[in-house]
């Protein structure tokens, strides 16, 4: 049985958007909301992410500002922040709340500025990011984001022989994907070439390994099982699992393992009753390129160690055994952090009902997704399957 | 809280030369960053234990966009095997690999103060 139904999914071109928080969300919101056809007077509570709005735009409180925008106005709307994390587990909540009785229906989802239309440049925005980093240990030495999964990604290489090659591979992949969706940042293709012909960002890390700062949002109608029916396009929630590892990143048993990924995944295909064996696809964290071998392993799509040529042999392509990021990922779909974690789940969406059109992953029944806050310290993951 | 180890004695610490880290009386978990209590068993009977301040490499970058407040590039910074904890810290003059010998060689400070150790290899 699953633990719940999303009946409407809903999300912005992720880009650069010279718009308020709550006109991008609204947009998403309404998207969402037309698509499970319903109106904003039948939502109950709404689930609210967003990271950094506070300190890249000035503006806090969100909640009821974006819910008076989309007359939505007097329902609880709470406001989750968990880095990159947000609005997944936003999700993991409404899963729970509409589980639970508390709520029959509820919307989930997220919105983020992080382009130079928030007025902060890149290294305003590279210390905003940086924040999610242990204000003592870590940002005094001058970490950055791309630094903390360079240091993953390094140990990583050194335990397994995983290559600069390989991390391009992953680029050249999921800016194939990106290109065939009309949503996301980037919709031109690289080659292995041009990715390691970029500069250097945090070695080994070039700029093609790294996702872009986007703008966009994203929106999701949840429903209990028991209401999944009345609905056009349910799919099911089968699994939601939600975990946290130590910071800083020196004081993790293995940083490179990203062992909260390791916890969340048991969790969720726990629930779901399911495993890696059964997904016919995955959304990963791909923050970075070395970020989404790492998630392939903890997610257990393939061997620990295999990521790297798992990327270069093509099985992580939307064609191979593994498919990972047929959206492009957040590294072409592009990554308005409080958005991700729900636009992942918008992605499974659309494949689980088979309307993806051409990135449609063919006959996808089961699908996992995959998304992580800060330096893999937060990690949640959602199984998700076709409503049957 | 407690009379274990706080960010002012870590602090303290690292300026004159020393790693401080927390050893746990439950299970066999060293820290290299105060903690109130064991991350791994939940003790809060952390002793206060100098760590080395010589060790390994266990991973390194070089950091060529910093965020704002930093003018410098190129820098590298790395997480050391100190014995039986971790630490991350700056890298000091010429660049270091995973595997590489280092020691404590200083400390840097942000604009807030907040300190990070320096190493260099040896
Ligand atoms: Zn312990």
């Amino acid at each position: 049985m699953a633990r719940a139904a999303v009946v409407g999914a809903g999300m912005t071109k992720f880009g650069v958007h010279d718009t308020p928080l709550q006109e991008l969300f609204g947009e998403a919101a309404f998207d969402a909301l037309d698509d499970a056809g319903i109106g904003p007077s039948d939502v109950e509570a709404l689930y609210f992410g967003n990271a950094m709005s506070g300190q890249a735009e000035n503006e806090t409180h969100l909640g009821p500002k974006v819910a008076s925008y989309v007359g939505m106005a007097g329902i609880p709307v709470q406001r989750f922040e968990d880095a990159c994390a947000t609005s997944a587990n936003a999700f993991k909540n409404a899963v729970a709340a509409v589980e639970a009785g508390v709520h029959d229906v509820v919307v989930v989802g997220g919105v983020e500025r992080c382009t130079p239309e928030t007025g902060k440049d890149t290294d305003e925005m590279t210390r905003i990011f940086a924040s999610a980093s242990h204000r003592q240990y870590e940002q005094p030495a001058g970490l950055t984001f791309p630094g903390v999964f360079a240091l993953l990604t390094k140990r990583h290489m050194h335990e397994y022989g995983t290559t600069e090659e390989q991390l391009a591979h992953v680029a050249v992949k999921n800016h194939g994907n990106g290109a065939l969706n009309p949503r996301a940042h980037f919709g031109k293709e690289t080659t292995v070439e041009e990715a390691l012909d970029g500069p250097v960002v945090a070695d080994p890390f070039r700029l093609m390994d790294c996702c872009p700062f986007s703008d966009g949002a994203s929106a999701l109608v949840v429903t209990s099982e028991a209401y999944a029916d009345s609905y056009d396009a349910p799919v099911d929630v089968a699994g939601v699992g939600h975990a946290t590892d130590v910071v800083p990143i020196a004081d993790k048993t293995t940083p490179h393992v990203t062992q909260a990924a390791r916890d969340a995944a048991g969790e969720a295909y726990e629930q779901a009753g399911t495993g890696a064996d059964e997904m016919d696809f995955a959304e990963v964290h791909d923050c970075f390129t070395g970020a989404e071998i790492l998630a392939s392993e903890a997610l257990g799509l393939v061997a620990d160690g295999e990521g790297g040529p798992a990327a270069e042999e093509g099985r992580t392509a939307r064609d191979g055994d593994v498919p990972i990021n047929p959206s492009g990922g957040l590294k072409a779909k592009g990554h308005p952090i409080g958005a991700t974690g729900a636009a992942q789940i918008v992605e499974l969406v659309e494949h689980l009902r088979g309307e993806a059109g051409e990135r449609q992953i063919p006959d996808a029944e089961r699908a996992v997704a995959h998304n992580l806050g800060g330096d893999a310290a937060t990690t949640v993951v959602s199984v998700m399957e076709a409503h049957r | 809280m407690s009379d274990g180890l706080t960010h002012a004695a870590w602090t303290d610490a690292v300026r004159d030369g020393r790693l401080l880290g927390g050893s746990c009386g439950q299970c066999d978990t060293t820290v290299g960053t105060p903690k109130a209590a064991c991350p791994h068993c939940g003790a809060r009977d952390l002793e206060t234990v100098d760590l080395p301040t010589e060790g390994v490499v266990y991973t390194e970058t070089t950091i060529n966009v910093p965020p704002e407040g930093i003018e410098e590039r190129g820098y590298q910074v790395a997480i050391v095997d100190l014995g039986d904890a971790r630490l991350l810290g700056r890298v000091d003059g010429e660049t270091v690999g995973v595997g590489d010998d280092v020691a404590l060689s200083g400390y840097t400070e942000d604009e807030q103060g907040y300190t990070a150790p320096r190493f260099e290899a040896v």
